[in-house]
């Protein structure tokens, strides 16, 4: 490799590098609780629950809504999800003025209407979440973090090349621990950067497709949805909605065999204005992160559409297992969090190389 | 590229392979439960049995003769 390709390929990797690493720090060490988030929250939010009447008939959906929305009254309601292992319906809802991203949680327990235990979304972890999404900036924030993302592709790329003339005289593996210590640090940077490179441009890729979750979600519904929302004028009024329970049991019927995940209320970015979405997964280990909505029009209560997913949003819904890592029980975990350690020194060993280089230049 | 130079194939020989393992890992517990969750975990473990191996290896780095 000629001197200034090396040059130029350097100025890449120093720039692309400085400009995001205090951002990538921030993500690397927000990120290393979150891969812990169903065992802390285990922990955080232990609290023995039985269900109050368990051998009884249970309130059906409609019901449940009616109890979450009398607790907050003038709340709209945006998303209903069901426990798997407690009978458990989750209502989110909220206040029609309320900010955007705020909103009201509420567990209820099926089989009374009584509020149950948070089992997900302490306090602290939804922070750290909210921190390594957007950093309470909403979708600027989570924008800008996909271009810091994408500056670590370019860090990450421009290291690959710069490998080479770098390691061009010394086997794989080499740390020469009894040379000064910058060159000791240059040592562990490059071979920690080579060897987790396929972890870290996964990590990198996801992260960026994860931070445009937004726009991916407003194209679906204004392309692949809009026939469905074409037909009609005007949002129909809470008073107007058909039948919860009876809307679940249609998208039931017309997805047999897959498992209920969560229903999106009309005008939230998961529906259109005009339907409940019933948002359904598969039970094989790819399928469980792919999920199909059964269009329910919210006026008649009658399926519209079965929304298979297109490419992009099936794209979205792998790239959250693969960003976090949650998807492969205790021991990926673990070596999760041990692979974002590791890029925690790369970043801060190269934020040392560059300053004691600058330092040396004075 | 001088005469003591290694070549490509030397240079991203390991990491290639690395990169590969990593890859069928982070893809094989996605696809499929049970061992391969285990599976997965392993091959991703790579990476630090590459790194431990580096850091118990202590040899002389020297840069190596030049080729006949």
């Amino acid at each position: 490799m000629k001197t200034r390709t090396i040059r130029v390929w350097s100025w890449v990797h120093k720039w692309s590098s400085l400009v995001s690493t205090a951002f990538l720090l921030m993500l690397c060490l927000t990120g290393l609780p979150l891969v812990f988030t169903h065992e802390l929250e285990h922990v955080l939010l232990d609290e023995a629950w039985a269900p109050a009447d368990p051998g009884g008939d249970g309130l059906n959906l409609d019901q449940v809504l009616d109890v979450a929305l009398s607790r907050h009254p003038g709340d709209v309601p945006a998303f209903m999800s069901f426990d798997e292992d407690r009978p458990v319906v989750n209502v989110t809802s909220r206040a029609p003025d309320a900010p955007a991203g705020q909103f009201n949680f509420q567990p209820i327990d099926q089989t009374s209407g009584d509020a149950a235990p948070l089992v997900a979304g302490h306090p602290v972890m939804e922070f750290l979440l909210q921190l390594h999404t957007d950093m309470f900036l909403g979708l600027p924030g989570m924008l800008f973090l996909g271009v810091m993302g994408l500056l670590l592709i370019v860090a990450v790329v421009s290291g690959v090349v710069l490998y080479a003339p770098f390691m061009r005289r010394l086997p794989f593996g080499a740390l020469r621990l009894e040379k000064a210590a910058r060159t000791r640090w240059l040592d562990w940077h490059n071979l920690l950067g080579i060897v987790t490179v396929a972890w870290v441009l996964v990590v990198g890729a996801t992260g960026v497709v994860n931070t445009l979750a937004t726009p991916i979600l407003a194209y679906w519904k204004d392309t692949a949805l809009a026939d469905l929302a074409a037909a009609h004028d005007a949002p129909a009024a809470v008073g107007e909605w058909a039948s919860l329970d009876q809307a679940v049991e249609r998208a039931r019927a017309a997805l047999p065999g897959r498992t209920l995940q969560f229903v999106a209320f009309p005008g939230t970015d998961y529906s259109t204005d005009h339907h409940y979405a019933v948002f359904f997964h598969g039970d094989t280990p790819l399928t469980t992160h792919l999920t199909t909505p059964a269009l329910i029009d919210v006026r008649t209560g009658e399926l519209a559409a079965v929304a298979e997913s297109p490419w992009y949003v099936k794209a979205l819904s792998l790239s959250q297992p693969l960003h976090f890592g949650d998807y492969g029980g205790l021991a990926l975990k673990i070596v999760w969090a041990l692979l974002d350690l590791a890029a925690i020194i790369i970043l801060g060993s190269g934020l040392y190389l560059w300053l004691t280089k600058k330092r040396r230049a004075t | 590229m001088s005469r003591g130079d290694l070549g490509p194939v030397r240079i991203f020989g390991a990491p290639l392979v690395l990169a590969v393992l990593s890859l069928v890992g982070l893809v094989g517990a996605l696809l499929a439960d049970g061992a391969w969750d285990w599976i997965g975990a392993g091959l991703l473990t790579t990476t630090f049995v590459a790194v431990a191996r580096a850091r118990l290896t202590r040899r002389a780095w020297r840069s190596p003769p030049a080729r006949d």
